[in-house]
């Protein structure tokens, strides 16, 4: 997996590209909760990212969690189908904010 | 009268039986693909037949005929042989490599010989290539054109050994098109091979080799889906497995995984599919059976048949199903909704929870 961030207005934009499972999840960890420390709107662009799993949906609840603590917002946008699937069969469309339509730089 | 036929045939080194007694008769335009463990005598076979490793005992019969030392040479213009590592004459271009032998051997004119050359690279897609020398090729290239050698003599037979197991896997296909070609007019071919597509989709008969011998032999639909005989039946199911073995919490993942991948690839098994089974696969094994008893064993099966894949986590311990178990709710509900079907047994004190997908 490998993570580009990318500032944009105020807002950080972490690209994620690969898979998100128990190998790599702590590396996103390790850099999307201290980012709220830095910046209160974090986007995770999910265009390039094929594979999550429950360590990797565990991430994104902690990072959602963090956001609120910091009165922030965390949104995940461009969400590649393979993952949609898993976000769906899992009800974690209705607890994460999610934006469908591409965001061009 | 079939065009070969191998009786009795023995083949020793030293000591060291490989062959014993092994008889078999091919008949024109049959495509036999020899398949079976490493180490059981296909390419000995094939080298027996036509005297590269003259047999210890036995007889060879081409078109009637017995090979004998003295005629071998002449059986050899009639029953050319593809080799794992091409076997081209590095000194001579792409153009030469296929003229040499008719020229020099049947007698044919340099013209009429890089003629016949030229429209056989065309078949195999190298024309534009005729002036190259070896070193220039891919190794897929460098196999067509062994292919194109071959023809160039016009044989009536043509074994093949392991062709393309020298290859990138990206490089098989483009040997395989020229390989089903060759079997869709009509050649005699005998392929030793480790492509299972090939050996399903186009022989005719399958030879499974096994205790220096023909162990079973059928047509594609027996040897594949319905063999009679046990170590064909393991072999064949062991194609379609992919096991590993989870010794403690700490195991190697990444080794885990790309072994399923590979596995999803072997069997062209579909994006949203692989998917599944690699999100079923970690998280039973890493978060529902280890954490609750330690190691376990892995083993996914495809079943071609029935369009299924079965992904198995084995476990020791009291009857127990590791799901109900589990601590870890997501987990569970992921594999529940990834899975068709989950069973659990019980059976000598060991638990397996089979996932349907």
């Amino acid at each position: 997996m490998t993570i580009n961030k990318v500032q944009k207005n105020g807002k950080l934009i972490l690209d994620i590209e690969g898979r998100l499972d128990t190998a790599t999840a702590p590396q996103l960890q390790g850099v999307l909760i201290p980012a709220f420390d830095d910046c209160k709107e974090i986007a995770l662009d999910f265009a390039e990212l094929v594979y999550v799993s429950s360590a990797g949906l565990r991430v994104l609840l902690m990072g959602q969690k963090q956001a609120k603590k910091t009165d922030g917002t965390m949104t995940l946008q461009n969400v590649s189908d393979e993952v949609m699937e898993v976000l769906e069969m899992t009800g974690f469309t209705d607890m994460l904010t999610i934006e469908q339509q591409r965001n061009f730089l | 009268m079939s065009i070969l036929s191998v009786k009795n045939l023995e083949k020793r080194f030293g000591d060291n039986v490989i062959l014993k007694n092994v008889s078999a008769d091919i008949e024109k335009g049959e495509v036999i693909s020899i398949i079976g463990p490493s180490g059981t005598g296909k390419s000995t076979f094939l080298r027996a037949m036509n005297f590269l490793d003259p047999p210890t005992d036995g007889e060879v019969f081409f078109d009637g005929r017995l090979i004998t030392k003295k005629n071998v040479d002449a059986v050899r213009r009639r029953m050319g042989m593809v080799f794992q590592n091409f076997g081209l004459f590095s000194h001579m271009n792409v153009m030469d490599n296929l003229s040499a032998g008719p020229v020099k051997l049947l007698g044919v004119s340099k013209s009429e010989a890089e003629e016949k050359s030229a429209e056989l690279l065309r078949t195999v897609g190298l024309y534009e290539r005729a002036r190259f020398m070896p070193r220039q090729l891919s190794g897929g290239q460098k196999q067509r054109v062994a292919i194109a050698r071959c023809l160039a003599m016009s044989p009536e037979v043509i074994l093949f050994d392991e062709p393309t197991s020298a290859l990138d896997p990206t490089m098989v296909s483009e040997v395989m098109a020229v390989m089903r070609n060759l079997a869709k007019s009509g050649m005699t071919m005998l392929v030793v091979t480790h492509e299972m597509d090939f050996a399903r989709d186009v022989s005719s008969r399958v030879f499974y080799m096994d205790e220096g011998g023909i162990y079973e032999q059928g047509n594609p639909e027996i040897i594949f889906n319905n063999p009679q005989r046990q170590k064909t039946q393991a072999f064949i199911y062991n194609i379609r497995s992919y096991n590993y073995e989870v010794e403690s919490r700490d195991f190697d993942y990444a080794e885990m995984l790309s072994g399923v991948e590979n596995f999803c690839f072997r069997h062209a098994i579909g994006k949203r599919d692989a998917n599944r089974l690699q999100l079923i696969t970690e998280e039973l094994i890493i978060n529902i059976v280890t954490p609750q008893y330690g190691a376990c064993s892995l083993a996914v099966h495809f079943s071609e048949k029935q369009e299924t894949c079965n992904i198995s986590v084995s476990y020791k311990g009291e009857s127990g199903n590791a799901l109900d178990g589990a601590a870890d709710d997501l987990s569970v509900s992921m594999v529940k909704n990834s899975a068709k079907e989950i069973r659990h047994q019980y059976a000598d004190g060991i638990n397996t929870l089979t996932a349907v997908l």
